[in-house]
């Protein structure tokens, strides 16, 4: 068995054994079940295809790509597009500025950081359609508690979400508040399992703090960088109920992002063949960002585990 | 439930005694509310269940989808006497009305026979009806076998029957000869004023004659009323922030929604009067409508008015009901007025949205089916949902002119019955039918929302619009 | 120096403070609003000072509710039942197929095992409504209508691949030395996976069951659409409160209460495991 060894340490390598059906007996289970799952899938890209809509049983039939040309020269796709990119865009850069700031000093292992980090999970536990709706409530102007403190500060005739300008404001404020717990505990497991002699030798040694982060502690937190950027990229340009809960995707069509937009199609348009070619969209967005991504934490990890 | 209470209900409902007289001698007989209600409905449904053999169905189970509505919860209130009627077994599934339509799409898309009745709107039925997930109630209507004799279909009012037949030819008229009954009304709402009694005394304003006296009136209001804002109306991105007072008013004005020829249907949301309208109507949201109008749906212009935020509402009368109801802040302050938005017309033009009842066509119980819809839209049933529950606007001619249920509305709404009385007439759906109703009606609101928040100019959103509705109607084959 | 360091204490004190307060006043307030009655919470400006009633927490749990418009049934009991149900099933069935694939993409570099990998992890990205809209249609004829098996089958879309990707992280920085030893003397291998893998990689277990069963039962969209009546969680349960005579929002505030506690008080017990359990490069310093 190859192992490589830093600092006096051993890290473990992968055992490469071939010829063995064992693998396979312990993955098969779960892909047998994400088979099942992924014949709708398939399902749904046909449908792409066509141009079905349910209040036309009649006028089915297959289009070929037809519905992609019709997306791709709408200007109300392009700006979903553009929206939902915006949304996603603005959320993950936000909550993970904000969730690595949190971890940092939450770092140490005090009974006081311990209590926080755990109480700080809280607006994770409240689904994000819930929390749009009482951030609904507590920004409304005639009852609302921020409402009433933004007024009390001056500014206002804010309107939060019922003006295009300050829609996206209101509903990324919502998805922070709701998801960078996530990066924050995510993130904080990973400071707390860094090895400690680097940053006493670097200590010992006199180098500036900001040295410090940027050139030791941030590469080495890395993989948790990526997987919960990679976590929270996906999950926000699927972004769904926050957005839906607020304002259905307007003002205007201010906040159409994918999944509303899709969701709007199906239900009141009741078209199924565009609404299937939006996801299918969607979906090729996610997979490319995926592979980027993953394609990242497989070349960091070996890094980290072949030594600087 | 004892023979001698049976027995004076059956008195009171063969008119032989008066309701006080029934009132004061179940309460001599020691029997409680809820009895009362009980031995009525049960008397009531009784008188109905003669000349007609209602048992004919014994023994069957029927479900049904329902909204979560006063007037679904009506029904479930009295479904213990239409079991006791027919012998048959009632279940339901019930769903928040954010998410119903939706589920109404998921169980019909899918040929689902899991429900045989679902309540609905007339607009849902343009879309329901042309692909074949609903049966056409003329078939049964005309049946005299198995419609109860003192049925009545023609009793209820007839722009409500009208409106919820349509041939499903797009563009053709409601309640035209060849159109299908796809529902059978329930329930209605119309389109007029209710307001805040206090904030008008206060400060001495009476209620408005038309769109730019509300606009008047409504800015002073919000200037004045030290918190309250003039006017609340809907404006959320959805077909409902359209049809209520909007729709009422636009058509007041002399605009249609399309103009239908040989040619097909063109969007006409870009006329003229549409545009005088309009301006109007954004003028009167920037002036003095609610500061995140943009996002009130039905249930923020309700809050606004039952907690005294707002000076009017130009929306259903059955809020102002609602919201003057104990439990609410401003219960015994609401006021009601009807209202004719252009200066030059002499009477009101209001939409009007229906509770109504369909049925599925995937449905395997339709003949126990159609004996539930008749129940629920009978004549007995509706004095009883109007007088007991919150069945409030009802459909039939003889519950608004059932004392009792006049007695009960003049009693803690002052001036509801008037101000119904006068928007009764041309109350009607005023859209034109169309499978694309849906998509329309909700660009409509987006565009009315860019134009609130100057994101284009009237005409321009307006231009924009129609451009866009043409598109939609000639990409779908209209 | 010690005025440089006293300030930044202070400043990370006032840091601190700060964040602490923008995340948990909601939560505070949610709370306050859970003992007021829609009266009270819909005025302006915010009674901090009034005196609180249990109402709503008795209606929920009661099931019956009084507004203006009449007497409500509240399912709301009921739904938290489902939402526990579904969550804990969905994280159940998750683990028992996704920790032995952790194990397996972890430990041995096999064909295909990549590629496999990716599949699974493509579970998260494929947008829900993509798998939903076709299913929707289709639910009844499988069967699967209304059913709970059907919906934790669903829901493996937000369990599984959570679990796959800490738990296979997690045994892959573990140090196989030990399971070898523990085969060399005899014992199979499912022995070795059991006794001494799986305690070894519990913390990375019980953290990605934990965050699963979170965003299992915070999950609005799946239920939306494929759940009906008897079968809805809480997410979607919270609509009913949105009635014809106003919403409820005293009602929904004490909701919100009582479905946050259960998942709080797993996290709780949870918190030691949580934080070294998410920690994938685990070299021990």
């Amino acid at each position: 068995m190859s192992e490589t060894v830093i600092d006096g340490q051993t890290h473990p390598a992968r055992v490469t054994r071939r010829g063995t059906v064992l693998p396979y007996l312990l993955s098969l289970p779960a892909l047998l079940v994400c088979i099942g799952i992924l014949v709708p899938f398939f399902t749904a890209a046909y449908y792409s295809l066509e141009a079905y809509n349910m209040a036309f049983p009649a006028g089915r039939h297959f289009v070929g790509i037809g519905n992609y040309i019709d997306l791709f020269t709408s200007s109300d796709f392009l700006h979903t597009i553009a929206v939902s990119m915006i949304y996603m865009g603005a959320s993950v850069i936000l909550e993970l500025l904000l969730g690595l700031g949190i971890a940092m000093l939450l770092r140490e292992r005090t009974r006081i950081n311990n209590i926080i980090s755990v109480a700080l999970l809280l607006p994770l536990m409240v689904a994000p359609v819930i929390a749009s709706l009482i951030w609904k409530l507590m920004t409304n102007p005639n009852f609302g508690v921020y409402a009433w403190i933004v007024n009390g500060l001056g500014f206002t005739g804010f309107r939060w979400a019922s003006d295009p300008s300050t829609a996206m404001f209101s509903v990324v404020l919502i998805d922070i508040w709701v998801n960078t717990p996530f990066i924050m505990i995510l993130l904080l497991a990973g400071l707390r399992s860094l090895p400690t002699q680097p940053f006493e030798a670097a200590r010992l040694d006199g180098v500036p703090a900001r040295f410090v982060f940027f050139r030791i502690t941030l590469p080495m937190l890395m993989p948790y960088i990526i997987t919960a950027t990679l976590f929270r990229l996906l999950s926000a340009i699927q972004e769904f109920s926050i957005v839906y809960g607020m304002t259905q995707g307007g003002p205007g069509n201010a906040l159409m992002v994918f999944q509303v937009r899709a969701y709007v199609d199906f239900y009141q348009n009741t078209n199924v063949g565009r609404s299937a070619a939006i996801l299918m969209v969607l979906w090729a967005i996610t997979f490319v960002l995926s592979k980027l991504f993953v394609n990242q934490w497989h070349k960091m990890r070996e890094r980290n585990h072949a030594g600087a | 439930m004892t023979d001698k209470i049976k027995d004076l209900a059956a008195d009171f409902v063969n008119g032989n005694i008066s309701r006080r007289d029934f009132a004061r001698r179940a309460g001599a007989l020691g029997v409680g509310a809820a009895a009362v209600n009980f031995a009525l409905g049960g008397a009531v449904t009784q008188a109905m269940a003669a000349d007609f053999n209602w048992q004919a169905h014994k023994g069957k189970k029927l479900r049904l989808l329902l909204n979560k509505h006063p007037y679904a919860d009506a029904m479930i209130a009295d479904l213990a006497h239409f079991k006791a009627m027919t012998g048959i077994d009632v279940e339901y599934d019930i769903f928040p009305e954010d998410v119903y339509f939706d589920k109404v799409t998921a169980a019909l898309s899918s040929h689902s026979n899991r429900y045989d009745v679902l309540m609905t709107g007339a607009y849902q039925t343009w879309q329901y009806g042309p692909a074949r997930w609903l049966v056409d109630m003329n078939e049964y209507l005309k049946d005299s076998s198995k419609t109860a004799p003192n049925y009545d279909f023609n009793g209820i009012i007839e722009n409500l029957r009208k409106s919820d037949a349509w041939s499903g030819k797009p563009g053709e008229a409601l309640g035209s000869k060849n159109a299908k009954q796809w529902a059978i009304p329930l329930g209605f709402e119309l389109y007029n004023i209710s307001y805040n009694k206090r904030i008008f005394d206060k400060l001495k304003l009476e209620p408005p004659k038309n769109l730019p006296d509300m606009i008047e009136i409504g800015t002073k209001i919000t200037k004045d009323a030290g918190g309250a804002y003039g006017v609340s109306v809907r404006g959320s991105r959805s077909w409902a922030t359209i049809h209520p007072g909007y729709l009422s008013a636009y058509t007041n004005y002399g605009a249609k929604d399309f103009d239908v020829s040989a040619k097909g249907m063109k969007s006409v949301v870009n006329s003229a009067q549409s545009k005088e309208m309009n301006k109007l109507w954004v003028e009167m949201i920037q002036k003095c409508g609610p500061k995140n109008w943009a996002t009130y749906t039905w249930y923020e212009v309700a809050q606004d008015l039952g907690a005294g935020r707002c000076g009017m509402i130009y929306d259903a009368n059955i809020i102002g009901f609602f919201e003057n109801g104990p439990g609410n802040k401003e219960s015994g302050h609401i006021g009601y007025a009807p209202f004719v938005p252009n200066p030059k017309m002499d009477h009101s033009t209001s939409n009007v949205w229906i509770w109504s009842l369909a049925m599925s066509s995937f449905s395997h119980q339709k003949d126990a089916a159609w004996f539930f819809i008749q129940w629920a839209s009978s004549k007995n049933f509706g004095i009883f949902g109007g007088v007991k529950k919150q069945l409030v606007d009802p459909v039939r001619e003889t519950t608004w002119k059932d004392p009792a249920f006049k007695a009960r509305l003049d009693k803690n709404y002052p001036g509801f019955y008037s101000a119904f009385e006068k928007s009764l007439p041309d109350a009607k759906i005023y859209f034109t039918p169309q499978p694309l109703f849906f998509n329309v009606t909700t660009e409509w609101a987006a565009a009315l929302q860019r134009m609130v928040a100057k994101e284009v100019s009237v005409d321009e959103g307006l231009d924009k619009l129609a451009a866009h509705i043409d598109h939609e109607m000639k990409s779908a084959g209209i | 120096m010690p005025v440089h360091d006293r300030s930044l204490r202070l400043l990370r004190g006032a840091a601190l403070t700060l964040i602490v307060l923008f995340f948990m006043f909601p939560i505070f307030w949610i709370a306050v609003m859970s003992l007021q009655t829609n009266s009270q919470i819909l005025s302006l400006p915010p009674k901090l000072v009034f005196s609180p009633t249990l109402s709503n927490y008795i209606a929920l749990i009661t099931g019956r509710l009084s507004t203006s418009v009449g007497q409500l049934n509240i399912a709301f009991m009921h739904n938290l039942f489902n939402s526990f149900l579904l969550s804990s099933c969905s994280v159940v069935l998750a683990l028992i197929l996704g920790v032995p694939a952790a194990y397996a993409f972890a430990r041995f570099k096999f064909r295909l095992g990549e590629d496999m990998a990716f599949t699974l992890l493509s579970l998260k990205f494929a947008p829900p409504l993509l798998v939903l809209l076709p299913l929707s249609l289709e639910f009844q004829q499988i069967g699967l209508d209304n059913t709970y098996a059907g919906l934790i089958w669903i829901y493996q879309l937000i369990t599984l691949p959570l679990i796959l990707w800490i738990v296979r992280g997690y045994f892959e920085d573990v140090s196989p030395d030990i399971e070898n030893a523990y085969r060399v003397d005899g014992h199979s291998w499912f022995r070795g996976f059991v006794k001494i893998a799986i305690p070894l990689a519990g913390p990375g277990i019980a953290a990605a069951g934990l965050l699963s069963f979170i965003f299992a039962w915070n999950n609005f969209i799946f239920a939306l659409v494929l759940a009906s009546g008897s079968k809805q969680p809480v997410t979607v349960g919270a609509l009913a409160f949105v009635t014809a005579s106003g919403i409820q929002y005293g009602q929904i505030a004490a909701a919100v209460v009582l479905s946050i506690i259960p998942t709080f008080a797993i996290a709780l017990y949870a918190q030691r495991w949580l934080v070294e359990g998410l920690s994938l490069g685990a070299v021990k310093g």
